[in-house]
């Protein structure tokens, strides 16, 4: 950029005594002066236009709106089956968000989170599958998180080495990854010497055999609720991944590479294994959330069984801007308003795809807007 | 006659920052009006204003009498206003041919020979426009801009990457543009091109017109105290040189002279280093080949008996030494060839050269960011070549990057952590967490030492002055213990005249100290009143060494920066001539 | 044993028509520096329209001009959220894609109420050129193709000619996705181009999407393009960003689909997943430099701000 360097030139009318010039934070001045401006202002108005368009659908459908919000709100919170559901899906995005901010932290865009979550999902139904019918939960649960999170790892770490050796945009390398890891599980469970089921009939389902009760993720809360041990693991996740990216000299480092690879490397910080551990982590939490997947009812591996989670995973991400806090919120809100949808259609008649129109919506409104609102620090364009 | 430019009342403001205040501005056709100032005066924003790079605040543009606001690049082009940017405007996958071709201009070639013949500017269309060296891209550049038969051609720092000669040829093309007819606006920090090539010039500071006139009326010692606020006599011969003023051009007015008086002006904050530099003088006055003997480490005494075992273990016994470096590009070329040098321990050796001749490269080997096709680099005995920066760092060797935004510092992260990112092991809490308290205290006692304005220890370093950036980064360098030898690229570039001096204590501080100090810097007047001994850079041999203060050294290096020197030698015949000590390897192996 | 050959070439052919138009659209979009990852949801949008022209209609014809300005305003959308607001391209692309699927879905019950109407749509008939037909495998591939399927092979080979890097609209493309600010200064309208490039996508897009309504199935169904737009972006990154290598790869990849039918009938087993995958393996390795060089413009999915 040829332009002037705003920020860095020192103020033309003060004398050298008077550096440090008044201008260092303009983030701040503006979001004093403009409220209007404000992320969550933004994110507000972005959300009351997506639900008047919702509102407008709804109508359209030929249904009341009365009954709609009812079976919305019922779809939401109107059972403990309910919110259970709901904040599994949270789970699964939180866990997908979570990492892509830690590589996003190093200056990574992790589009791969399907592929991974598929990857993750793969292991943990082979490891589930080979465990021992009476494996302990103790013992169970944990080795087909682990598998979700070193399969999931290693399948970043493809995009990751192609990065940091032959300097190949991540981005496109973890969109074709996507495609590659949905098709691994459509062949795993396809062919009876992978992961299919042993064929019976010709009514046999292309999926995998049930896991093992030891390796089904434990219910949490009553026994309504459908409600796993993901909600936990997701929890710790993004508790975790925000005390670190915060507080800790790993965070700093972090950020410092995704800022600056060049003068990162200058000061003696490992750049490549940054780079690349911050993109395999983001795919080891994706592939927790594989795994979390498979091992939750129905319990096995089937084709489609991502229905498109990492993409709307990283889309929770890119719209939290490096916040977990954000993370956190947004996959509650995708997560609920998903779990409503289906039961917009069960209940009200109108299209589940009314939902997925207003949560796009929302989603491009707010993109759309993000010029205009301010920028957080530690998050790059 | 009506002017060909006429700016009045010219506003631009980025935040609460005015980067033009109020600039009125009269540029008269057939005439070449230079644009002076320091940098961060805001001679490039007036510049991209005129050539619709952006849009102004307030004020307004006449053009040969019309009104005259450009929205885009493409409006200005449309109405004859060429712009010759100081960052270049080629696309760097494509041709030359491919470059001129973007612009839409019928009969194209006939163009080219044109200007060809007008200008003598020939260029090879088929060279890939990225590949080319930053002189002929330049020119191409150039070429670009006339293609258009511009009514106005605005030229911004067009010299930063040219040799003498070529800066030469450079100035004669505006003439003749001038006297074509066309108006020429030249912006420059270097006062001696103003006098050479300027009809008119105006002298902005701070944003508004300090001053200007004819350039007849005009003289150096006039001009100066207008760019950077106050007389010739209060500037080092340093700062005069940052200024392009040749010593000569202010003689008259002050006591501009490179030598001991000049050493004296240093702040009392250094160390003095007295007479040393005059009995260097003496011990070196030889010509090139007595020199090769070597200036005796003038602090030897003062870096410890360890700094040198003083029976002439050359490369083992240097601050820093490089042997047959070379480094060569991916088309083959040489980006460096057998490149080698010694500092000495209290020794300030500078690498002169104009840009493009392997000095960032050279600098690239030395940090450790590229790794030399052939070749070895040692610090005091250590062979680093293969090292990683982190073991360079634990080393003692400081760096000073080129480039302060893109490999000096994180300009988004904080003064604190930029200042203590190499070593944040040293701050924890509990064993995990960060120390942020321990951190800002240990950065405040930092900020205080080196005088650095920052709002506080957790400002962004954006926020600190290019001048405040520049302390912190040598800051964090000199903190290095022990700091056995700093390299530092052109360490004063674009910063105003107190930050220069300041980073000129700096360095002569640390050689002070004893550390070895290796200075490569665009600025021939820097590197004359700053080194003891210049080498330099041609074609990624590196010649010399000439000492700069032997009279006519100037010249001397002047003529080895565009290779015609005959005589130039390159620095590793004279420096370590084989009967000299052990061998490199024997050196390390003595260790 | 040629059975089934012509059979594996024609519907190679067919499967990679879709592939052609919508990538040699994406092609340029890419070097002008935009990752319309939305081709996905321009091709969805474009069969869903011209479904309901030509259901509404009854005529074809009017089915493929309601596809075209479907997919002008989809791509003007794509276009103002990623040129001119500078949001995110990938965000953008993705739930684009979700929009589409979302509002097509839901405009599908109510433009045919459940099912039922999308069957049958009024449709292109396949017109044969006579002599060239009967070449042996390749005739029938080639040449008993629909009016949209010729014009797909026309539509391509045109864009490919017309802006090769040879021509100076190429070159401008070019340079605008490579350094957006040098081609500014250089006076190119670096808006316009992207803008452009980003609305002649939607125009292919949608026409790829009108052909596998109207001429393939004569029906819309939920979900018709199932992928195929993404697989458009990839063929772009196979063919590393150059016109006919993209066209090859968007012919191989055609193939590669049609082998999984073709297959049975020669006694092979290939297991179809491996089959779809491939391409996507394929361009991994191309954009990785492992199969020849490959470089994405420096510009991709960076958008352009003149000053600061």
């Amino acid at each position: 950029m040829s332009a002037p360097t705003t920020t860095t030139s020192p103020p033309p009318e003060s004398p050298p005594s008077a550096k440090p010039h008044p201008t260092p934070q303009p983030a701040l001045r503006t979001r004093l002066h403009t409220l209007p401006r404000h992320p969550l202002t933004v994110a507000l108005v972005a959300a009351l236009c997506a639900a008047v368009v919702g509102m407008v659908l709804v109508v359209a459908a030929g249904a009341e709106l009365g009954s709609a919000w009812q079976a919305l709100e019922e779809g939401m919170f109107g059972s403990s089956y309910a919110v259970g559901s709901s904040l599994n899906s949270a789970a699964v995005l939180a866990l997908i968000a979570a990492g892509f901010t830690v590589a996003h932290r190093a200056g990574l865009v992790n589009v791969g989170g399907e592929g991974q979550l598929c990857a993750g999902g793969t292991a943990a139904a082979a490891v589930g599958l080979v465990l021992p019918a009476q494996v302990p939960t103790a013992v169970g649960v944990p080795l087909v998180v682990l598998a979700g999170f070193l399969a999931g790892a290693a399948w970043a770490s493809i995009a990751a080495w192609l990065k940091v050796k032959r300097g190949t945009s991540e981005v496109i390398t973890t969109l074709l990854l996507n495609f590659i890891g949905i098709g691994m599980v459509s062949l795993a469970v396809h062919e009876e010497a992978l992961l299919r089921q042993p064929v019976t009939s010709s009514e046999t389902l292309p999926q995998s055999a049930p896991l093992p009760t030891g390796a089904q993720l434990p219910l949490i809360g009553d026994v309504e609720s459908p409600a796993t041990a993901v909600v936990v693991i997701a929890a710790v996740a993004v508790l975790a991944t925000g005390i670190v990216l915060r507080h800790t000299a790993l965070g700093l480092r972090l950020r410092a590479v995704g800022h600056s690879p060049a003068a990162s490397a200058r000061l003696g910080l490992p750049v490549g294994r940054l780079e690349g551990g911050g993109l395999a982590f983001a795919g080891g939490l994706a592939g927790i959330a594989g795994a979390a997947l498979v091992a939750t009812a129905p319990y096995v591996l089937a084709e489609h069984f991502s229905s498109g989670y990492g993409f709307a995973g990283l889309v929770v991400g890119l719209l939290a801007r490096g916040s977990l806090t954000a993370v956190a919120a947004v996959s509650l809100l995708f997560g609920f308003l998903t779990s409503g949808g289906i039961n917009l259609q069960l209940a009200a008649q109108v299209p589940a795809s009314t939902v997925q129109i207003v949560q796009s919506l929302l989603v491009l409104f707010i993109a759309a807007a993000m010029l205009f609102t301010t920028r957080r620090p530690g998050s790059r364009s | 006659m009506t002017a060909a430019l006429e700016i009045t009342g010219l506003v631009k403001s980025y935040g609460s920052m005015r980067a033009l205040d109020g600039v009125d501005l009269v540029v008269e056709a057939g005439t070449v009006h230079c644009v002076l100032g320091e940098n961060g005066a805001g001679k490039s924003t007036l510049c991209h204003a005129v050539a619709g790079s952006l849009t102004s605040d307030e004020g307004s543009l006449l053009l040969y009498g019309e009104s005259y606001a450009p929205r885009r690049p493409a409006d200005a082009l449309a109405a004859g206003v060429a712009m010759v940017h100081q960052h270049f405007s080629l696309v760097s996958t494509l041709t030359v041919g491919e470059n001129l071709r973007l612009l839409r201009l019928p009969d194209l070639a006939g163009r080219i020979a044109r200007v060809r013949e007008a200008y003598g500017l020939v260029l090879e269309l088929d060279a890939v426009a990225g590949k080319l060296p930053v002189g002929v891209r330049q020119r191409v550049e150039i070429v670009k801009a006339l293609l258009r038969d511009p009514r106005l051609l605005v030229l911004d720092e067009p010299t930063g990457v040219l040799g003498p000669a070529e800066t030469d040829a450079l100035l004669e093309t505006c003439r003749r543009i001038a006297a074509a007819g066309h108006a020429v606006v030249l912006v420059t920090h270097k006062l001696g091109e103003a006098v050479r090539a300027g009809d008119h010039a105006t002298v902005l500071r701070g944003g508004r017109v300090a001053g200007g006139g004819p350039m007849a009326e005009l003289s150096a010692e006039r001009l100066v105290p207008l760019m950077i606020g106050r007389s010739v006599g209060a500037l080092d011969a340093t700062v005069a040189g940052a200024v392009g003023l040749e010593p000569g051009a202010v003689e008259p007015v002050g006591p501009v002279t490179v030598g001991p008086g000049a050493a004296g002006s240093v702040p009392a904050a250094v160390e003095p280093r007295g007479s040393a530099p005059a009995a260097l003088d003496s011990a070196g006055s030889a010509p090139a080949a007595g020199e090769s003997a070597g200036p005796v480490p003038v602090t030897a005494d003062s870096a410890g008996g360890g700094a040198d075992d003083g029976d002439g273990q050359r490369v083992g016994g240097a601050a820093l030494g490089l042997s047959e470096v070379t480094v060569r590009r991916a088309d083959g070329t040489y980006a460096l060839d057998r490149a080698a040098l010694e500092v000495g321990f209290g020794e300030i050796v500078g690498i002169a050269g104009v840009e493009g001749n392997g000095q960032s490269e050279l600098m690239a080997v030395i940090a450790g960011s590229l790794a030399p096709d052939d070749g070895r680099v040692v610090l005091h005995g250590r062979d680093l070549t293969r090292a990683k920066p982190a073991a360079r760092t634990g080393a003692g060797l400081g760096v000073v990057p080129e480039d302060r935004h893109h490999e000096g510092c994180v300009p988004e992260l904080s003064v604190a952590e930029n200042l203590h990112l190499g070593r944040l092991g040293e701050f924890k809490r509990f064993g995990v967490f960060l120390d942020r308290p321990a951190l800002g205290r240990a950065t405040e006692k930092v900020l205080g030492e080196h005088d650095v304005r920052a709002p506080g220890a957790f400002a962004p370093m954006a926020s600190l002055s290019g001048g405040n950036q520049q302390k912190v980064v040598i800051a964090r360098e000199l903190a290095l213990d022990p700091l056995v030898c700093l390299a530092a690229s052109q360490p004063t570039r674009g910063l105003d005249i107190g930050a220069v001096e300041a980073v000129h204590a700096r360095i002569r501080a640390a050689a002070a100290r004893g550390a070895g100090v290796l200075v490569v810097s665009a600025e021939l007047d820097e590197l004359l009143a700053l080194c003891d001994r210049v080498l330099v850079a041609y074609r990624g041999r590196l010649l010399g060494p000439v000492d700069p203060r032997a009279e006519g050294a100037r010249e001397r290096i002047g003529a080895l920066m565009v290779g015609a020197d005959g005589a130039g030698v390159p620095a590793g015949v004279g420096q370590s001539p084989p009967t000299r000590g052990p061998s490199p390897s024997k050196a390390i192996g003595a260790h | 044993m040629s059975a089934v050959a012509e059979e594996l070439a024609s519907g190679g052919v067919r499967m990679a028509l879709p592939l052609l138009l919508a990538s040699s659209g994406e092609l340029l979009s890419e070097r002008a520096g935009v990752l319309n990852l939305s081709v996905e949801g321009m091709m969805l949008t474009g069969a869903f329209a011209g479904a309901v022209g030509a259901h509404q209609s009854g005529s074809a014809a009017v089915g493929v001009l309601t596809a075209i300005v479907a997919g002008l305003l989809f791509a003007a959308l794509q276009a103002l959220l990623s040129i001119t607001l500078r949001a995110d391209q990938i965000v953008t692309g993705i739930t684009a894609n979700a929009l589409a699927l979302g509002a097509t879905t839901y405009g599908a019950r109510l433009a045919f109420g459940d099912g039922a109407g999308a069957k049958s749509l009024p449709g292109l008939d396949p017109l044969a050129i006579p002599l060239l037909s009967d070449l042996p495998i390749l005739g029938p591939a080639l040449f008993e193709q629909t009016l949209l399927g010729y014009l797909a092979f026309a539509v391509a080979i045109a864009l490919a000619l017309g802006f090769s890097r040879r021509r100076t609209a190429g070159l401008a493309i070019d340079a605008v996705g490579e350094d957006a600010l040098a081609a500014d200064r250089s006076g190119l309208p670096v808006a316009f181009i992207r803008y452009g490039t980003v609305l002649l996508t939607g125009i292919t897009a949608a026409l790829a999407g009108a052909h596998l309504a109207l001429s393939e199935v004569h029906a819309f169904s939920d979900n018709i393009t199932g992928g195929i737009g993404y697989l458009a972006v990839v063929a772009v990154i196979a063919g590393r960003w150059r016109a006919w290598p993209t066209l090859l790869a968007c012919l191989v990849f055609g193939l590669a689909q049609s082998l999984q039918f073709a297959a049975p009938a020669i006694g092979l087993h290939i297991s179809a997943p491996l089959l779809t995958t491939l391409p996507y393996v394929f361009a991994l390795l191309a954009v990785s430099g492992l199969v020849g060089r490959s470089r994405a413009p420096s510009g991709l999915t960076v958008p352009f701000v003149r000053a600061s």
